[in-house]
């Protein structure tokens, strides 16, 4: 019980740190991603290869890993940021298409559907950290330090001009924004911080494949983010939790036959969400007005 | 691009025979204006005269078809409109267009955040300055004690004077005023047009959007008025307003 509760502890801060970083952009700059798993997979597959192949240490695979996401979310924000926000939409979701079929398809570089196996453990300063108290530890200061930092950003002059496209575009422009320039460190600043994510994963688990980084993970995350609360600082992570918890949980529900939990917490999720919309459109942290 | 104050009376922005067509319809047609530095020059006519059109051609927000607009001798027609606010062009939305879900403050404080960067150049001096301007402002307006509330949650006419406020914060040489009044009850007003005036009469250019003609002959140093997309006339207010021509057309006594 207790191996299972570290368990879903540490998943829970790794997944928080993905609804952070997702409800950064979709709460506060106003552009919605549906291609968050493949960032969170960048991290992941990078951060597998560099511990695989070059060095251990969290200090070395976690920047480069943050190195490639953001390069990547580049390549999506550029050109998608210049047009109108459903376009954002759309070339992520082609992205997350894209990200999986290379994610199984690219052998050398991810395993292929198989995966990477024999990823070694997270190293800090010399110390492998494969007690799992100790991982829960690295989670949980990782998951503070997101905290903290996209706190400080949004309440920022940074923030504020997020907030300001967010609420009328033309106006942050007529006072001067570049509001493109803008958007785009969002996204990519989100990106990096999603690959910090990926990295834990790859290094708690130990092997990592396309499963975890799919667009039924991405969707996952922004039910996360829209069931705790847009543009709320505690709301992705009660978000996280709620939607982590919620498996287990059903699981002590004798009365429903254990082989149809998975479909029934889909119809869980789409239920709340639907609920949600009408009585509360700001989400479980949000005020009732759907405040942001 | 100088920073040389210009005498009151130069030409500030001069618009060239600039057009814009939407389909069919030609919403703006061969316009050529000045606007003078250091004077409040007021655009009127009926609705669909294409007034509002001018003021997105001359921020960017929508580019023109033919013609040139030139801001101190320089063209800036078709630029991005963050570039041309940051000339010192700035502008009002019929619609306000708040930043709804930041506060009164927030609504003004960004404005003097010029960089798009993670931080503000000027340290620790500079963002305590925005912070006693922004209060500064806050007083002019009367928003003071609506600093903490969000835009979304004001009345009527506050959220007309953070629209002003949010103006004032741009330190812009030029404002494009879109039906600033409309709306507001007669004190409201009058503190309104007091503030501009003062501002004005601190160097500020205004170009303001007004349909009521008490108004208009109230505030205005010149008049131009445009119909279906033309200018039909620009001059002094009285002689404007006084062509019976134009009061027809004013008045929707065409015979269409």
């Amino acid at each position: 019980m207790f191996a299972y509760s570290l368990n879903l502890a540490t998943l829970i801060c790794i997944n928080a740190v993905l609804a952070i970083t997702l409800n950064f952009i979709i709460g506060y700059a106003g552009i919605f991603s549906v291609a968050h798993a493949i960032f969170f997979g960048v991290g992941a597959y990078t951060a597998a290869n560099v511990a695989l192949y070059v060095n251990g240490s969290m200090f070395v695979a976690v920047p480069i890993a943050m190195a490639a996401a953001a390069a990547l979310s580049l390549a999506l924000a550029l050109p998608a940021l210049r047009v109108r926000g459903e376009y954002f939409i759309a070339a992520s979701l082609g992205l997350q298409v894209i990200g999986v079929t290379v994610f199984s398809e690219w052998k050398s570089a991810t395993g292929g559907i198989g995966g990477l196996i024999g990823i070694p453990p997270a190293n800090l300063f010399g110390r492998d950290i494969v007690d799992p108290v100790e991982f829960l530890v690295l989670a949980a200061t990782c998951l503070a330090l997101t905290v903290l930092v996209i706190g400080v950003l949004v309440r920022s002059s940074f923030g504020r001009n997020l907030k300001a496209i967010r609420d009328s575009e033309s106006a942050a422009l007529a006072a001067g924004k570049n509001v493109a320039l803008i958007k785009t460190l969002s996204v990519v600043l989100s990106s990096s911080l999603a690959a910090v994510a990926g990295a834990l994963y790859a290094f708690y688990l130990s092997f990592i494949n396309v499963e975890s980084f799919t667009l039924d993970t991405s969707v996952l995350l922004t039910a996360m983010v829209i069931i705790g609360g847009t543009g709320t600082r505690l709301g992705p992570l009660v978000g996280a939790a709620l939607l982590m918890l919620l498996p287990g949980l059903l699981s002590y529900l004798w009365f429903l036959p254990p082989t149809e939990i998975g479909s029934i917490q889909q119809i869980i999720y789409g239920a709340a969400m639907v609920l949600l919309m009408i009585f509360r459109p700001g989400g479980i942290v949000g005020s009732r007005a759907g405040a942001r | 691009m100088t920073d040389a104050t210009q005498a009151a009376g130069d030409v500030l922005l001069a618009i060239r025979a600039l057009s814009k067509s939407f389909g069919g319809l030609k919403a703006v047609d061969a316009v050529s204006l000045d606007l003078r530095a250091g004077i409040i020059t007021t655009l009127v006519g009926p609705n669909g005269a294409g007034k509002t059109t001018l003021f997105n051609m001359i921020t960017g927000h929508i580019a023109p078809d033919a013609g040139d607009i030139l801001w101190r001798g320089q063209s800036i027609a078709g630029e991005a409109p963050w570039r041309i606010a940051r000339r010192g062009i700035a502008r009002s939305f019929q619609d306000l267009r708040l930043f709804a879900h930041m506060t009164v403050e927030e609504n003004v404080l960004t404005v003097m955040e010029p960089a798009s960067w993670l931080w503000q150049p000027g340290g620790g001096a500079a963002r305590r300055a925005r912070r006693a301007r922004t209060a500064a402002i806050l007083q002019a307006t009367g928003l003071a004690d609506k600093a903490g509330v969000r835009a979304i949650d004001l009345a009527y006419a506050e959220r007309k004077f953070l629209s002003l406020a949010r103006i004032m914060a741009s330190d812009a040489r030029i404002w494009l005023l879109d039906e600033p009044a409309s709306g507001l009850d007669r004190r409201s007003y009058d503190l309104f047009f007091g503030l501009l005036r003062r501002e004005v009469a601190n160097g500020v250019t205004v170009c303001i959007i007004e349909h009521n003609l008490d108004i208009v002959i109230g505030i205005s140093d010149r008049i131009a008025f445009l119909d279906r997309g033309r200018l039909l006339a620009d001059g002094n207010p009285r002689d404007v307003l006084a062509d019976p021509h134009l009061a027809a057309i004013y008045f929707g006594e065409r015979a269409a």
